[in-house]
Formats: structure tokens, C-alpha cells, sequence
């Protein structure tokens, strides 16, 4: 019996899973540096009415061509020591906290707001109470960054315009280290390490690279805090596990210390600020592919005549001059089948492929989900 | 050592027709692959440069010897895939378990007019330009407009509003005249099932020479209706091609398949509510067309059928017309 289709059996059908990863560069010039304009204001930011953060993209973003890329807020808990009614957007701060640990951090038994926390053991230990939020574009991380591979660079010279006192943030070991006691999914550690000798760290456990932050891989969130964690203070020059001195100009206006900006500046403003300290970030985020492996098995005797008009003349098959000779049919095409025959998804050859009665074939046609 | 030759083995990356991810957005689990086909959509097989060649310059099978035979084929360069899901996969590959063939049926449009259906209705009509007219209301068919010209020969059209009186019939079959029709086609080379596909926005399938509308297996995205007919079970649609007498013997005035005879299948065609009570489409998609003086609208569309077993398709030209 003549067929034109061929049924797949159970073997015939195999699943996979493959994570794939791309490196995902973002320079400081990009972030802070590559588009003209008043510093706060550049083409590529997008600053908003509600002012409760402020989204960077790669391009002027009124353009169509523009990715968003990601987005900085900042917010203290009520538990702050920053908490103040005359704090410049005190209720704005406590909610984007408090909603950032809400998500990632969840509720404690008692049905509070659980603070983030230094290292992660939730039973103890230092708790962050304010903290940058750096929330990454979908685009960018897609189903999560890959553990270990988180790199920023900060420039923390007390200087504004010093390109100097470099400190690399990573989340070091997180492979091995990383906690999952979050709502939000795994979340690592980040450490810092002093690039420069303009910085270094001495913490009162004695740690060089103390813990300086966290980082949730599938919400694609840095959670950096602003001050001490052990003080809960920012200190002149330590012992101390915060990126930037007390001292540290975050503005070009001279008096605008790191000190003050938790207090007296607005969240936009303070995005600027770490924006302008940002040399580079770099990650590797993952995809994780899904694939259904279709083999389609032609067998010696499958699939070696054509309905296409041009392989007959009259009825006469073109490719065979006598009865004896050997059918032959080239495919360029496979069209995967409903089993009422509709065509649900189709792959093609790079070029023609000679089949005849002497050969068989396996074409792997895989379907990504 | 010489390392394995693992050509055998390929990896295709395949992409989702705009079906597929229709039935997947669906979410009702329409979305099941069963089963595959091959196609050769770009292949010209006229290109084969063997005995049979009748090329430019040919002279026959090519100089080098049979390895050469298909060296223009290889070079065939591939389209990359279209996602609609009507626009690809038009000729299908065929599996036949013996080698020892030399012909193949085909399908041909009989569309003569001394040819009777099979189930001996009229004679099947067709216009010089080899489009089908199917008139859209009755004002139409009326005999002031359609029925009372003879612009366009004697009734060579087709009521698509009002029961037909005639057919629209494809003849399957070995077209060849080195095998006497009085041989009996074989088994496996005699199809048994057709689909017919046209846009459902436009028209509808219906019995041969009757007003009954066949039931659509399916309507796609693109509103493209799939009817499936069976020989043994739709026997008003489907039967063995008729001899023209009882010498059975080949008549050119009558008959399209000059060698052993297949089946036949035989349809009539009728026009949507759409095209029956209003302008748009046809203002949308056609134009008009001027008969004896009477100003038409015309919409051409296809209708496409295909040998389910056997693969090969034709499209037949249709014109829906109405009167302006």
C-alpha cells in the first residue's frame, strides 16, 4: 500500500533538556557614559513621574531599537536607622523594601516581613535593612543568571570624578554555596575584593572580601546595601563590609556625601549616583531549553518516489529509464503531522538529499519549547 | 582507520507553523505530533539528466556516466521554511515497497465535454481561460443575467446558489499509452482517498450535481477547509473512472487517462452566505467583469485536491460571480 506519511512509534520520540548560556557584558560607558546629556537625564534613562525607579536602557529609549536593561531603586526598612519622616522620600524607600523583601524574602512564621539577610541564615546574623535594588531585564537574564557568574565593578574612591578604588563584587563559590530558603528561588552571596589600593576591607571578623550583598538568580535581582551591616551605620573608613566611605562624593555638587544620600536624596537621584560608579557588570544568564527529538526513520523502502508534478512525464517516472532501475527522490523538507493531518511544525535541508532504495535514513528533527 | 561515515544522521531544527501554534495557544491538547512526511517542494526532476532527459541541448543521458545524472538536482539550493502551514509541504514523497515501477498515476482535470460524471451527471463545464464559473445568488442564475447568455456557451457555469447541475471531476490514473486502459491499474497505485481544500470564506464542497454540503473535516487558521472523501464510504463522491464505451478503449473526446484507470472523484461547489448576500469580499479581493453587456463581480480562488495515499494535488481555478 502506497503512503505518503509515516506514523512515529513510542521510540520514536525522545525528550530534552539543555541550559543554554550567553555572556552578557553591560560596561560602565554604557550605563553612565555613552549618551549625551544632563547627567540624570541621558537618552538611555528613563527617569518616571512616580519616581520610584529608574530603568537604563542601551539606547535613547524613546527609540524602537532601545533594550531595557535593567532598573535601580533603592529602599530601607522600618527598622532603618535611616527611617526618618524627613527622610527625602521616606514612605517611597520603606515600600520599595518592603515589597522587594516581600518577594524575595517572604514572611516570617509570625506574619512579618522577613529582612534580607547578610549571609543568608535567616535564624541569625546580620540583617540588611537598606539596600540598592538592581533588577535585571528579563531580556538580559531570561530564566535565571548562572550561578557564579556575577561580576561588578564599582568605583568607590571618595572622589566623584576618580576613576579610582576599584572594588569586583562577585558572588564567588556560589555553585556550591547557594541558599534556598528564599520564595523568590535560589539567591547567592556576593563578596567584595579590593581591586585597588585605594580600598581595602577589614572587617571586624577579619574577612578581606566580606559579604557585601545578594543576588537572586531567577528573579535577577542584586540586593546591595548602602551601609554597614554589622554597624548598621556608614562609617569614615571602617572596619566595614559597605561599598563606599562616609566620605565618598556621590554627586558632582560638592557636599553631597555618601552619608547624606539615604537621608536626603530621592531614589532617582540616588540611582544616578551608583550609576556613575558602575565600570562594569558582567553575567551569564540561562536559558533552559526544552526539546522534543522527532526521529524520522526512512527506511529502505520509505520515501523513495515523488509526487511532485516533474517527476513524471505523461505517467512516466523521469528518474528511471527501465523498469529494473532503482526509484530515487531527493528531500528537502519535513513536516512534522497531527494525526488528522495538519502540518503543526516543519524543518527543512540545507540542500537536496538523495534517497534510494539502497540507503536509509535517520533525520533528528528537534522542536524547542 | 577511516572514521565512520555518519551522514545518516541528522539534526534539524524545525519551527512551529502558524497551525501549530495555534492548536498549541489552544491549549486542548490539539497539539500532538503523530507522524511525519518528506517533501521535495523545490526539486525539478526535469533536471535528471539520464536517458529521459529532455533539457536544453539534450542529447540524452549525461557524458560522464549515471554518477553525473543528478548534479544539477544537488545543486538545488533549499528556501528556508514558511510558517503557514498550507504554503509547504506540496509534494510529498511516496513510499511504495517495491522498486519495480515505471509509471505512477496522476491526476487530471476531465473537464471534456463529451466526458459524463461517474455518477452521470452533466458535462463539466470550464471556460476558455480554464476557470470554473460558479454563479453566488439567484439574480445571478437568473435569465436576465447568467441563464439568459450565451456569452458563455451552454450553461458553462455552475449554480453555487441553487442546486447544481454539474461537476467538477478529477480522473486518476496511469496517463500513458504504452499500457492498454483494459489493464487493470494496481492495488497500490489506485488511490482511495482525496482531500479537497478551499477557502471556506468563499465557498463550500458539495455532492456532485446536488445541493447537500459535505461536512469539512477540519477549517484551519487561515479559514482554508480540508474535506476528506473516501472511496468505499463517500461512493456519491468518489468511484472508478468510466470507460467512454464498452470497447474500453482510449477516447481522446472523453476520456483524460489514456492507460489503466484509477478512480475518480466528482464534486459540486456553492457559495458561502457571504458571497451569496453581499459585495465585500468580492470588492475586498476581486473585481468586476463585463458578459454580454452585464457587469459581473468576480473573486478567483483555488481549490485544491490531492491524492491522500498517493500525494500528487492539482489546483483547480474557480471564479465565484455575481451580478453587479
Amino acid at each position: 500500500m502506497a503512503s505518503t506519511f509515516k506514523t512515529f512509534l513510542n521510540n520514536d520520540v525522545a525528550q530534552t533538556k539543555t541550559l543554554l548560556h550567553e555572556a552578557i557584558p553591560i560596561t560602565g560607558t554604557l550605563v553612565s557614559g555613552t549618551y549625551a546629556g544632563t547627567y540624570g537625564s541621558e537618552g538611555h534613562i528613563k527617569n518616571y513621574s512616580h519616581a520610584m525607579f529608574q530603568s537604563v536602557y542601551d539606547y535613547p529609549h524613546a527609540s524602537s531599537s532601545a533594550n531595557h536593561i535593567f532598573d535601580i531603586t533603592f529602599g530601607y526598612s522600618s527598622a532603618s536607622q535611616f527611617q526618618n519622616a524627613t527622610s527625602s522620600q521616606n514612605t517611597e524607600k520603606m515600600q520599595i523594601y518592603n515589597q522587594m523583601a516581600q518577594v524575595l524574602m517572604g514572611f516570617k512564621t509570625d506574619g512579618n516581613l522577613r529582612a534580607f539577610d547578610e549571609d543568608g541564615n535567616l535564624s541569625g546574623g546580620n540583617k540588611i535593612y537598606d539596600a540598592y535594588f538592581i533588577n535585571f531585564s528579563r531580556l538580559l537574564v531570561k530564566d535565571e543568571i548562572k550561578k557564579g557568574s556575577f561580576s561588578m565593578t564599582l568605583l568607590s574612591d571618595n572622589a566623584y570624578e576618580a576613576a579610582a578604588g576599584a572594588i569586583k563584587i562577585e558572588d564567588t563559590n556560589a555553585n556550591n554555596e547557594y541558599k534556598v530558603n528564599s520564595p523568590a528561588g535560589e539567591y547567592g552571596i556576593l563578596y567584595a575584593n579590593a581591586l585597588t589600593s585605594g580600598r581595602s576591607f577589614t572587617t571586624p571578623d577579619g574577612l578581606s572580601n566580606p559579604p557585601i550583598g545578594l543576588i537572586f538568580y531567577q528573579a535577577g535581582v542584586v540586593v546591595l546595601p548602602m551601609a554597614d551591616t554589622t554597624n548598621y551605620s556608614i562609617t569614615p573608613d571602617g572596619p566595614s563590609n559597605q561599598i563606599f566611605t562616609s566620605n565618598a562624593e556621590m554627586n558632582s555638587t560638592p557636599g553631597d556625601e555618601y552619608s547624606e544620600l539615604i537621608t536626603g536624596s530621592t531614589i532617582q537621584l540616588m540611582a544616578d549616583s551608583l550609576r556613575h560608579r558602575i565600570d562594569n557588570i558582567t553575567f551569564n544568564n540561562t536559558t533552559e531549553l526544552n526539546s522534543s527529538i522527532y526521529f524520522c526513520r526512512a527506511n529502505h523502502n520509505d520515501f523513495n518516489y515523488s509526487s511532485n508534478p516533474t517527476y513524471l512525464t505523461g505517467s512516466k517516472i523521469m528518474v528511471k529509464e527501465k523498469l529494473t532501475d532503482q526509484p530515487v527522490s531527493y528531500i528537502t523538507s519535513i513536516g512534522l503531522y497531527s494525526a488528522d493531518n495538519e502540518l503543526l511544525a516543519v524543518a527543512k535541508l540545507s540542500e537536496p538529499l538523495k534517497k534510494t532504495p539502497s540507503t536509509e535514513l535517520t533525520l533528528r528533527v528537534r522542536l524547542d519549547y | 582507520m577511516a572514521f565512520l561515515n555518519n551522514s545518516g544522521d541528522i539534526i534539524l531544527d524545525a519551527v512551529l507553523t502558524d497551525t501549530g501554534r495555534y492548536r498549541m495557544a489552544k491549549g486542548d491538547g490539539s497539539f500532538k505530533i503523530a507522524k511525519f512526511a518528506l517533501a521535495d517542494d523545490e526539486i525539478d526532476y526535469s533536471l535528471y539528466q539520464n536517458a529521459n532527459w529532455t533539457g536544453v541541448g539534450a542529447d540524452g543521458a549525461h557524458a560522464s556516466g549515471s554518477a553525473y545524472y543528478d548534479l544539477n538536482i544537488l545543486k538545488t539550493p533549499i528556501l528556508e521554511a514558511f510558517t503557514n502551514n498550507t504554503s509547504l509541504m506540496k509534494h510529498k514523497l511516496i513510499s511504495i515497497p517495491r522498486t519495480n515501477i515505471l509509471y505512477l498515476p496522476t491526476l487530471k482535470l476531465n473537464a471534456l465535454a463529451g466526458a459524463r460524471g461517474v455518477k452521470g451527471q452533466g458535462a463539466l463545464l470550464q471556460q476558455a481561460s480554464g476557470t470554473f464559473y460558479v454563479a453566488t445568488d439567484s439574480t445571478t442564475e437568473g435569465t436576465t443575467k447568467l441563464g439568459g447568455t450565451t456569452a458563455l456557451g451552454n450553461a458553462k457555469w455552475m449554480e453555487g446558489f441553487s442546486t447544481p447541475g454539474s461537476v467538477i471531476r478529477v480522473d486518476q490514473g496511469l496517463d500513458t499509452t504504452e499500457i492498454p486502459p483494459s489493464i487493470s491499474i494496481p492495488g497500490d497505485l489506485k488511490e482511495t482517498q482525496y482531500i479537497v481544500e478551499m477557502d471556506n470564506r468563499l465557498g463550500f464542497i458539495r455532492k456532485p450535481a446536488a445541493s447537500e454540503a459535505a461536512t469539512p473535516s477540519f477549517i484551519d487558521d487561515d479559514n482554508i477547509a480540508s474535506y476528506y472523501f473516501t472511496a468505499g464510504s463517500d461512493t456519491d463522491y468518489i468511484g472508478d473512472v468510466p470507460f467512454a464505451n464498452s470497447d474500453q478503449v482510449y477516447v481522446a473526446a472523453k476520456d483524460v487517462i489514456a492507460g489503466p484507470r484509477g478512480t475518480s472523484i466528482n464534486f459540486s461547489l456553492g457559495a458561502s452566505i457571504q458571497l451569496q448576500t453581499s459585495t465585500f469580499l468580492f470588492t475586498q479581493l476581486g473585481g468586476t467583469e463585463v458578459i454580454s453587456g452585464v457587469s459581473y463581480y468576480v473573486l478567483d480562488t483555488i481549490v485544491r485536491v490531492t491524492a491522500a495515499t498517493l500525494g500528487r494535488s492539482m489546483t483547480i481555478p474557480v471564479r465565484f460571480i455575481k451580478a453587479v
